[in-house]
């Protein structure tokens, strides 16, 4: 079984991710800002992670950068966020994401995109 | 322009580098240091210089080290006055997420400083804004939260404003809010986020 780890400070948000992934044969794990998120990837091995951007203590390009930078996990990533604009993707493909959803995301965007990054079929 | 008096019982660190005063206007100068250390002395001796709150919001915005910013919000929250509040304001239109974040912590702390800007914000043109002020109502422990929180989920039309509502709601709600909560769901019908956190809070608040 595929294990995810959602990073998010809403734990509403994190409750309706899950529910999803969990809904679609995925097991998954949770951390509320980029600083537990780190020390759960130091810990276990992820197939994905599903991060926002605005978190306390680290944010989400935060914690990408420490994950890819210091070469803790090069597993896919999708940044997901409140912010439509360009720049912000831009930044966060930057930053180490691998796919970037708006929020709210709706139950298909998100299966889809998880599929695509860890290679399953659609 | 204020004296700062050195501390009765200074740490070995402070011994070995401050003089034994430090005016306002040495301090604002060794705030563009190029030493972080020296710019985060600074940062905290400012403190007792609340003239300089703009200076150090200027700072803020260009220092890039982490342990620098954290001690000009902890100097900025410590002065509490209208022209840093005003500055950390500022600061949540930034481009840069982490400094956001860092100020969205650091208003939570001045419930009392903050209250009465709230309805401004929480009106604010930029959606991000608004999202940002709602994020701060998460800590104000006032009694107007809940109210502005009915206001918010009744009357703005980004799907994100009222969605980081719904969730704050979910925890401070009361019977006041379940009427509110159902047009919500009815006005984005076709946004299961919603649905979900709008249920996640009726539920809740039904069980207190």
């Amino acid at each position: 079984m595929k294990r995810i780890l959602i990073v998010d400070d809403a734990a509403t948000v994190r409750m309706y991710h899950r529910n999803i992934l969990e809904s679609a044969g995925y097991s998954v794990d949770e951390a509320m800002n980029g600083i537990e998120a780190i020390e759960k990837a130091l810990q276990e091995a992820f197939d994905l992670y599903i991060v926002d951007v605005n978190m306390p203590k680290l944010d989400g390009y935060g914690f990408l950068r420490e994950l890819r930078g210091e070469n803790i996990s090069q597993v896919p990533a999708i940044m997901v966020s409140t912010e439509a604009a360009e720049n912000d993707q831009t930044a966060a493909y930057r930053a180490g994401a691998n796919g970037y959803l708006v929020k709210p995301v709706k139950p298909v965007q998100l299966l889809t995109h998880v599929r695509l990054l860890i290679g399953e079929t659609i | 322009m204020a004296f700062i008096k050195k501390q009765a019982q200074p740490s070995t660190e402070q011994t070995q580098s401050t003089p034994e005063t430090r005016d306002c206007q040495s301090l604002l100068k060794q705030l563009s240091s190029s030493d972080s250390t020296e710019r985060r002395w600074a940062a905290r001796d400012l403190v007792e210089c609340p003239e300089c709150a703009n200076a150090l919001m200027q700072r803020l915005k260009i220092e890039t080290e982490n342990s620098v910013r954290e001690v000009i919000l902890t100097t900025l929250t410590r002065m509490g006055d209208p022209v840093a509040i005003a500055g950390m304001v500022d600061c949540l239109r930034s481009e840069d997420a982490a400094l956001r974040n860092e100020v969205v912590e650091a208003m939570k702390q001045l419930p009392l400083e903050v209250a009465p800007m709230m309805l401004g914000l929480l009106a604010d043109p930029d959606p991000d804004v608004r999202i940002f002020a709602v994020n701060v109502l998460e800590s104000l422990c006032h009694p107007e939260v809940e109210s502005w929180l009915i206001s918010v989920i009744t009357d703005d039309a980004h799907v994100n404003v009222c969605a980081t509502a719904v969730d704050l709601l979910g925890e401070v709600g009361s019977s006041n809010a379940i009427q509110t909560l159902e047009q919500l769901k009815a006005r984005f019908s076709e946004e299961p986020y919603i649905q979900f956190a709008a249920d996640l809070a009726l539920r809740r608040i039904n069980e207190n």
